[in-house]
């Protein structure tokens, strides 16, 4: 069977180990565990951006270590909890975003439709810069789904939002993801949110 | 014109009731630093007493092997202040630091010995004081870009994480940040060239007027000797700053942040 992200035998540092894994297109996996437990460590190593102690991670059965990392990174696209955005406008920060990575501007209409998924009706010619902790979060989701990934990996997405709104940005996004066959892997401590759209959920342990 | 007038020892002591003056300025503002200037007058006083004695003895048996020492000497001390003041820098960063502002000072030392003023290379005379202003002026800018550039990567640290997970190359996320250490480095610099001759009189031309040279001599040489400076500061800093980024991250394009 082709598995679109694999991890075997993976271990961060010396004392974080983790469970073999296989991702399929389309699934959605919500990460649970305690703090310090190796979540977001886990979601740096699967896009290249820290090099496990020990284990592989596979992306469509090759090895990521055997691949540029550039070209990972561009094709498992990973938003962290903290939220960066340039100084400026919406419409900047998408430009400005896809112009460190020399990929083509995205068009003024696909980013109203992808703030629109993030649950934002705001004029991308509004400035980021007085914008609250939830509205710049949203931004930056839309911004991180403007890149095409073929695996998305989102680390606390929600936790500037209320439940309600959280609830409503997810459910879009998942959609959107399905819709386009793009497995994602997401961390988040929201019980309810796992539960509710989780094809499956990993738990791992804290550290011995 | 007549020749600089002599200073008699008792006459010079006079000088550092001034810094008693300093003193007090200090001490009535609360500034802790007491130690500070006592330290550095003591050590300024002794290493240019030892600096004198050392040029005479050059100056009256001048050898290549003299004045190539003082100067690798000055180039090793500039260095070393440097790295003493920027403990991050890794070992080839250091190593860049070291190389650039070698290469850069002593081939613009080299041509304007060789092509301004048609000296020999190792005229101590000439090539130890102004490799004193050239290194004394990398070793500051070196200083002041070394430090803005650490100081934006710690603030910008976020933004470097997050280009990096979105995929953008390590050059394309630093190199901004060398360009601002480079800018900030050479302002100090442009901006005291923007007031050379009206707001100060430079402490070379000062020297050389005191000492009886034409005022029309002594500018020619402080406008030689102030491009000379402005671009080995320039050279040794982008020098460092494009080789040493690239010293910051490995061949997985991962970011190594500097503690």
């Amino acid at each position: 069977m082709n598995f679109k992200i694999k991890w075997e035998n993976l271990c961060a540092f010396t004392t974080i180990k983790y469970p073999d894994f296989s991702l399929t297109t389309e699934k959605i996996i919500f990460l649970n565990g305690p703090s310090g437990c190796g979540k977001s460590t886990l979601l740096k190593i699967i896009n290249g951006t820290l090099t496990p102690f020990a284990g592989k991670v596979f992306l469509d059965n090759q090895e990521i270590s055997t691949l540029d990392p550039i070209y990972l990174r561009r094709r498992v696209i990973l938003a962290e909890q903290s939220v960066y955005l340039f100084s400026g406008t919406i419409s900047d920060n998408f430009r400005r975003f896809h112009q460190y990575r020399k990929t083509p501007a995205v068009s003024q209409e696909k980013c109203q439709a992808l703030l629109d998924i993030c649950g934002f009706s705001f004029n991308l010619e509004e400035s980021c810069d007085s914008m609250s902790g939830g509205e710049r979060q949203r931004i930056f989701l839309a911004i991180a789904l403007s890149m095409e990934p073929e695996v998305l990996l989102l680390d606390e997405p929600t936790s500037a939002m209320d439940s309600a709104l959280a609830h409503i940005v997810m459910g879009n996004i998942i959609k959107y993801c399905r819709a386009h066959n793009t497995p994602m892997i997401i961390v988040s401590h929201d019980l309810e949110l796992s539960n509710t759209y989780a094809d499956e959920i990993i738990r791992l342990e804290g550290k011995p | 014109m007549n020749g600089v007038a002599d200073i008699t020892i008792t006459n010079f002591l006079l000088i550092y009731l001034l810094l008693l003056i300093v003193l007090v300025v200090m001490k009535l503002c609360h500034i802790g630093q007491s130690k500070l200037l006592f330290v550095a007058s003591l050590r300024m006083t002794v290493q240019l007493i030892i600096a004198g004695f050392v040029l005479m003895f050059i100056f009256k048996n001048p050898h290549p092997v003299f004045t190539i020492a003082y100067i690798i000497a000055m180039i090793a001390f500039a260095t070393h202040r440097v790295i003493s003041k920027n403990k991050w820098l890794n070992k080839s960063f250091r190593w860049a630091i070291f190389g650039t502002m070698a290469l850069s000072g002593v081939s613009v030392l080299a041509f304007f010995l060789l092509a301004i003023v048609h000296q020999n290379l190792f005229n101590p005379q000439y090539a130890i004081p102004l490799s004193g202003m050239i290194f004394g002026n990398a070793m500051t800018g070196l200083n002041l870009g070394v430090k803005t550039f650490h100081d934006n990567l710690e603030s910008e640290h976020l933004q470097i994480e997050t280009l990096l997970n979105f995929g953008a190359e390590p050059k394309q996320i630093l190199l901004p940040f060398v360009n601002n250490a480079l800018e900030t480095a050479m302002l100090p610099t442009l901006n005291s060239m923007v007031g050379m001759g009206i707001v100060a009189l430079p402490g070379m031309m000062t020297g050389q007027i005191l000492s009886g040279t034409l005022p029309t001599t002594a500018i020619l040489y402080q406008i030689a000797m102030m491009i000379v400076i402005c671009t080995v500061l320039c050279l040794s800093v982008f020098g460092s700053l494009y080789l040493g980024y690239k010293t910051l991250y490995n061949e997985r394009a991962q970011i190594i942040f500097p503690q």
